[in-house]
């Protein structure tokens, strides 16, 4: 039985200005999932992830750490921004110091860590996300990919339990996007349950355990990757399109060429590599 | 952007310890400024020029660019200074103005250069700090001389804004050109009064979300992060003490000889 690190029970949030930007949330998020959020921009994504780490307060609901109902007291919330942390979309909102040193040490400063233990975190974080090379350079002579890799430490070095990245490949190029997801299924592989959103169909499909729709302030469908994706008229009520590898896969098999009992193949890769086995098995004929 | 705020990051001295940087700059600062005299004020600027220039690998004509900045200042008010309106004529220049004399004498031409001279070595005081020591630096050096946390806190975080609405202001801009904002005066005007109220609205917009980004990692009212900067070696502040002793001396023996 999979452990539940952090549930969500009918939250809504609505915001000053009267929108309501989530109309009942209800979801368990599993202890070393990989689960990928999908949904159009302004469909309450966002504001989800700000409610789990306890800086929105949703008007009605309750969400729990590990069974124990969120307080909006500040003790209960420096432990819970300790174990939930965020790397938000746009890496100027999230670093203030011109030294990359300075910036990635602020949150284990916070942790209250000695100071050998602080020092020793921040190495790792820089050797773990390859910063070495620009770390002594300030902050406003980055990249915007160089930018990202340090908002990304700038979590890690807390060492928490559960990571939300906001649209972690927006505005990035094919170089650091490579960089960026290496380094989320590297989290992944030590057992941190990350949470990130994306637009991008293929990789939610290909990387994330399980996939979860949003639709105007609502999740209107979650589970794995192959049962959302299959699921076309939500898909197209979201105005997502099938993953490129799912879709080939399936015309293929509507033709005859592939046997439906296969497992689908979760990238073009496999799909490449089905291809593949059938024309050996072709010239073997 | 700001070209000033590139060089330190290039110098040759960015790495050398802060604390003694800025320990010989202020005590060069604070001797030239006490001695006023002419001497030690060229022997000064000369120094002062070497370290940034030479040592510190300083573009020459940079450096010359940023020399001539205060110049404005000082030649108003040295020509103030220098040149009196009275009825009696003075001993360099006299230019009858009806019953009045436009007029200078020698002792205010030499008061003059002493200030030009003195103005320009504490100057050259500060370049030296700011052409080879970045911002976080200097910082920890504030602190470590007990000056106020919020002081520094708020020196922290100006300094990164300031690249960050550059940025913002950067794009305004060039988006406004795009679009044909800048085709006559009238227009130009209208679309930098908007740049600066947009700016003004994004400023407070980007200040709420940082302080949402720093409050996810458990920001408590304090912003505390690692100082690391080594301590100076004694071999440093033998050169520091040596040098200072040195400067004394020379102001002494300007004292002494009154120049």
């Amino acid at each position: 039985m999979e452990e539940t690190i952090i549930k969500a029970e009918n939250i809504t949030f609505t915001y000053e200005d009267g929108t309501q930007a989530l109309k009942g949330i209800d979801i368990e998020i599993k202890k070393g999932r990989k689960i990928a959020f999908l949904g159009a921009n302004g469909s309450g994504k966002s504001t989800f992830f700000l409610c789990l780490n306890g800086i929105h307060q949703p008007s009605n609901g309750t969400l729990y750490y590990r069974a124990e109902p969120y307080h909006y007291k500040k003790d209960f919330l420096l432990k819970l921004r300790s174990k939930v942390g965020i790397v938000f979309q746009d890496p100027d909102r999230q670093l203030f110091s011109a030294s990359v040193r300075q910036e990635i040490s602020f949150g284990a400063m916070n942790l209250g860590l000695a100071i050998e233990e602080v020092k020793a975190r921040v190495d790792r974080s820089i050797e773990d996300l390859e910063i070495t090379a620009f770390q002594e350079k300030p902050t406003h002579f980055l990249s915007g990919g160089q930018k990202k890799q340090v908002a990304i430490a700038d979590i890690l070095v807390m060492d928490p339990e559960v990571i939300v990245l906001d649209e972690p490949a927006a505005a990035l190029d094919p170089k650091h996007t490579t960089i960026v997801n290496h380094h989320i299924d590297q989290m992944a592989k030590k057992g941190i349950t990350v949470l990130i959103s994306t637009h991008d169909v293929d990789h939610a499909y290909a990387w994330a355990d399980e996939v979860v729709l949003f639709h105007e302030g609502k999740i209107i469908k979650s589970g794995t990757p192959k049962t959302v994706f299959s699921d076309e008229k939500t898909l197209l009520a979201t105005n997502l399109q099938k993953p490129s590898a799912l879709r080939l896969f399936d015309d293929l098999c509507a033709k005859g060429l592939f046997d439906p009992s296969l497992p689908p193949p979760r990238n073009l890769e496999e799909l490449e590599q089905y291809i593949h086995d059938i024309s050996k098995r072709s010239t073997a004929l | 952007m700001i070209i000033i705020d590139k060089l330190c990051y290039y110098s040759k001295l960015r790495y050398q310890n802060p604390y003694i940087k800025t320990a010989w700059a202020m005590i060069a600062l604070i001797i030239t400024v006490s001695t006023r005299s002419i001497a030690l004020s060229v022997l000064i600027l000369a120094a002062m020029s070497y370290l940034t220039v030479i040592k510190g690998g300083t573009n020459l004509r940079r450096y010359c660019h940023f020399m001539a900045i205060p110049f404005a200042f000082l030649f108003l008010s040295s020509f103030a200074i220098a040149v009196n309106f009275s009825k009696t004529p003075l001993s360099v220049l006299s230019l009858p103005i009806g019953s009045w004399y436009l007029t200078a004498s020698f002792s205010g031409l030499y008061l003059v250069l002493q200030l030009i001279l003195t103005a320009l070595a504490a100057v050259s005081c500060l370049y030296f700090l700011t052409l080879t020591t970045p911002m976080p630096d200097i910082l920890m050096v504030l602190k470590k001389v007990r000056c106020p946390y919020l002081i520094i806190e708020m020196m922290m975080l100006i300094y990164r804004f300031i690249f960050v609405l550059l940025d913002i202001a950067y794009q305004l801009r060039i988006s406004q050109i795009c679009r044909l904002g800048n085709k006559d005066k009238r227009t130009s005007w209208k679309a930098l009064g908007e740049l600066m109220a947009v700016l003004l609205v994004r400023a407070m917009k980007r200040a709420n979300e940082m302080y949402d980004a720093m409050e996810s990692r458990c920001y408590n009212g304090v912003i505390s992060v690692l100082e690391e900067t080594g301590v100076a070696t004694k071999k440093e502040i033998a050169l520091l003490a040596i040098c200072s002793l040195c400067l004394t001396a020379a102001a002494l023996c300007c004292a002494y000889l009154g120049i």
